[in-house]
């Protein structure tokens, strides 16, 4: 039986490899930096929905009026109190009086994709006259799925409706929620129920429901000379945002959009690098291993690809193609495997010229044996850094694209929430949360594998370890 | 002879190059831009025969008449009736010989003649001043902090210019610029702080038309120097920030394996003088090196990495002239061929100038 063969990579075991990296500071660093942005993508994979990145945002929402909210924290500072919103679309408003009864019916759209759940939602009514009479609201709620929840009927009687907060049926858990939501038993009755209303049961586990909820409040007004007037009206629908990020101008909770872009970014970055490194290395070694005329035309061909404008080239086909993501990032790691390319053809170059390649080609190996045994082997090692450097700029491209609203516009990409935030703008207006974390998270990645290329330079090139 | 054997190659190359870069661009926008500029052409017509039927008395019929002559004559102007490899060349054949044509959306540059060839000329100064001066700039600076910090190999000031260009290597330019556009311009103003920087542009109003025919004659007046310093100083402090950790790195990296060389080993045995192991020694082989990296990341950074960051603070340059005409009502296609024409052309002309540098930079190529 044959010995299984130890397996080496420049002379070294994976573990003399990963001693090697973990042993530097930048290496630990890489490793922290590392483990974290994989730990962010797990949990935005496994937390939000499957079709999130769908969901997050449609242009025909953009007529709304901006519902900005700093993040949570930044009230210890300033010490004011900020009371996030929702988006609410598609106001519409009827409103006089009957026989009598003063009757106001107000439909509105609510866009819950993209937002965590609210405790509160209020009503208020500016009116006097209506809410000094003996008034009586109702609320209809039709969730994204269909199923619909009548709210009320409550009796108005302070300037706020209070929906939810103020000790009604509605604002209950009871066995209407429990058997026509299917909650699950842990769900305390005489909790409020508002939050629930906002989420479906998956699997037994409480899942938010996503998408457009239809609202329709009907107010009436039994007195003889009241009218209700769109004046007398506004319905203010307070999230409980999770805060750490703020809110963006529809009312989203920005930390879920910056979550949700962590394994996005992240593909994009590796997906690149991994066309980049395969392109490469077969045109590396073949060029250098074959030499001769298949040499002198793929090197041509690298310096065409290394020459390539590639930025304007991917901007212009991006706009007359409509491409998306995935076809700029085809595109790019199509055209950005020249340099990686030129080095790899070097260091082939090199190891062909070493003695043990000519003993062994005197001890009569063929060609295809001392390119699998040899040479192969050798540079094998080296794809690992040629990946890792080649992440980052892929991140960075196709980011830039992004933010010119390009490539992908349908994600919740880093570089699309930077472009909405350029587009409502936040430059000139100062929300600065919703420019600040996108690019911060952007630099983060590409400077964690600028960190792993670092750490493993002195592993792969041996030169370095006795600077 | 070799030597120009390999000169020669490498123009070829970068004649192909260009000629495919042009094809591709050319077959891009003759083939789906096409239908975009049919629409614009339908468009065009409509405006002009409702000006017509304003003035004048016509039947609907004449009208309707006038109409689709008018998109007939349109679509023959534009060349849509000829067939797509045509049309191809045609573009190419233009470009070649240097006739841009017209812009079709003149208003939204602010040129009145709308001729491209003008267009690109009043975006070239503004281009040069930020993207050529920025980066020379940055590298100048980089490159003197990068060997200092090779000199000292392994001291804290090292360590920290080595994790500042690993940072800024990763820093995305245009986001540095939005950055800086909120504190210095926006809060700057909130807080009704005497001085603050403005949120974009390349001078104010008053000056454009000068700077638009005359850019040399804003040098010379010193309030129109003053206003554009004033717009200089936020991009500048983008570029600096974010190049000058890369040319670090750079340098450092250079400068680090050239220290490593067995002749400098030797230089130091020899016990010459550090300063003249630092200039001969090190720096001079490793300058083509840097030079090349200099000179070949300048074309490359002013029409990729800036176009951007241009956009951004809204800088009259070439990267904003992209901006705008990729997103003009439809692409502003005469525009957009031009620009990238023009781009590759300058690029392969910097190229061509950088092998010969290279070659008297580095006497092992040249004794080859």
């Amino acid at each position: 039986m044959a010995a299984r063969r130890e397996f080496r990579i420049l002379g070294m075991t994976p573990g003399e490899i990963w001693r090697g990296f973990i042993s530097s500071v930048t290496g630990k660093v890489a490793f922290a930096f590392f483990a974290i942005m994989v730990a962010f993508s797990i949990y935005a994979l496994v937390a939000l929905p499957p079709n999130f990145g769908a969901l997050w945002n449609t242009p025909s929402y953009w007529q709304v009026n901006p519902k900005y909210a700093p993040p949570a924290w930044i009230n210890a500072f300033t010490g004011n109190a900020y009371a996030p919103q929702l988006a609410i679309t598609n106001f519409n408003f009827t409103g006089g009086s009957s026989g009598g009864v003063g009757y106001a019916i107000v439909t509105f759209n609510v866009d819950y994709t993209y937002s965590t759940p609210w405790r509160n939602l209020y009503l208020i009514v500016r009116n006097p006259n209506v809410y000094n009479a003996t008034s009586v609201a109702y609320l209809t709620v039709t969730r994204p799925d269909g199923k619909t929840i009548q709210l009320g009927p409550i009796a108005v009687n302070s300037q706020f409706i209070g929906l939810g907060l103020t000790p009604q049926l509605i604002s209950q858990v009871d066995a209407f929620y429990q058997t026509n939501f299917g909650l699950p038993n842990a769900v305390p009755a005489g909790s409020s129920a508002i939050p629930y209303i906002f989420y479906t049961v998956q699997n037994g586990k409480l899942v938010p429901l996503n998408g457009i909820y239809k609202f329709t409040l009907t107010i009436y007004t039994f007195s003889s000379s009241t009218t209700i007037g769109k004046k007398d009206l506004s319905v203010v629908l307070e999230g409980e945002v999770f805060g750490l990020m703020g809110t963006d101008f529809l009312g989203h909770d920005l930390w879920l959009g910056l979550l949700a872009g962590f394994p996005i970014d992240l593909a994009v970055g590796l997906i690149t690098a991994a066309i980049v490194v395969v392109l490469a290395i077969l045109i590396g070694v073949v060029a250098a291993f074959y030499g001769g005329l298949v040499d002198e035309i793929l090197t041509r061909v690298t310096d065409f690809f290394i020459l390539l404008p590639a930025f304007p080239l991917l901007i212009v086909f991006s706009v007359m193609f409509q491409w998306n993501i995935w076809d700029a990032i085809v595109f790019l790691a199509a055209v950005s495997w020249g340099g990686s390319a030129r080095v790899v053809r070097a260091m082939v170059m090199q190891i062909k010229t070493s003695q043990f390649i000519e003993s062994a080609m005197a001890a009569g190996a063929s060609r295809a044996w001392i390119l699998r045994n040899h040479i192969l082997p050798m540079v094998m090692p080296y794809t690992l850094y040629l990946f890792v450097v080649n992440v980052p700029g892929g991140i960075l491209t196709l980011s830039a694209i992004n933010f010119f609203n390009l490539a992908g516009a349908e994600l919740p990409t880093w570089g699309n929430i930077l472009a909405y935030a350029n587009e409502f703008g936040a430059l000139t207006s100062g929300y600065w949360w919703w420019v600040v974390p996108p690019g911060l998270l952007i630099t983060f990645v590409a400077v964690t594998f600028i960190f792993v290329a670092m750490g493993l330079e002195p592993v792969v090139n041996p030169r370095l370890r006795h600077a | 002879m070799g030597l120009f054997r390999t000169l020669g190659i490498r123009a070829a190359n970068l004649v192909v190059l260009l000629f495919v870069v042009l094809f591709v661009i050319s077959y891009a926008l003759s083939g789906p831009a096409a239908k975009l500029l049919e629409t614009q052409i339908q468009l065009e017509a409509r405006a002009l025969v409702s000006q017509l039927a304003k003035s004048g008395h016509y039947t609907p019929a004449q009208i309707q008449e006038l109409y689709n002559t008018l998109v007939d004559q349109l679509t023959k102007a534009y060349g849509l009736d000829k067939p797509m490899y045509i049309r191809v060349f045609y573009i190419m054949y233009n470009m070649l010989i240097f006739n841009w044509g017209y812009s079709y959306f003149p208003d939204i540059y602010g040129i009145a003649s709308g001729r491209v060839a003008d267009i690109i000329t009043s975006a070239l100064p503004g281009t040069v001043l930020l993207d050529t001066f920025g980066i020379l700039l940055s590298a100048f600076i980089g490159i003197q902090i990068g060997l200092r910090s090779a000199l000292r190999y392994g001291s804290k000031r090292d360590r920290a210019v080595m994790y500042y260009g690993a940072v800024s290597n990763g820093l995305p330019q245009w986001w540095v610029g939005i950055l800086l556009l909120l504190v210095f311009s926006f809060y700057l103003q909130t807080v009704k702080s005497p001085i603050y920087f403005p949120s974009g542009g390349i001078l104010s109003p008053q000056y454009y038309s000068m700077w638009f025919t005359s850019p040399l004659s804003v040098l010379t007046n010193p309030n129109a120097l003053a206003d554009l310093l004033w717009h200089f100083a936020l991009p500048l402090a983008t570029v600096l920030i974010v190049n000058v950790g890369g040319w670090a790195y750079f340098a450092r990296t250079v400068t680090l394996n050239t220290a490593q060389e067995d002749f400098v080993t030797f230089a130091k045995i020899k016990g010459l003088p550090d300063g003249r192991i630092t200039s001969r020694y090190i720096l001079r082989p490793a300058a083509p090196a840097i030079m090349t990296s200099i000179l070949l990341s300048l074309p490359f950074i002013i029409f990729g990495g800036f176009i951007i960051t241009e956009a951004v603070f809204r800088w009259w340059g070439l990267g904003y002239v992209y901006n705008l005409a990729i997103f003009a009502p439809t692409p502003d296609m005469p525009v957009i061929v031009a620009l990238t024409y023009a781009s590759t052309l300058l690029y392969i002309a910097l190229v061509l100038v950088l092998e010969v540098l290279y070659i008297v930079l580095d006497p092992r190529i040249r004794s080859e």
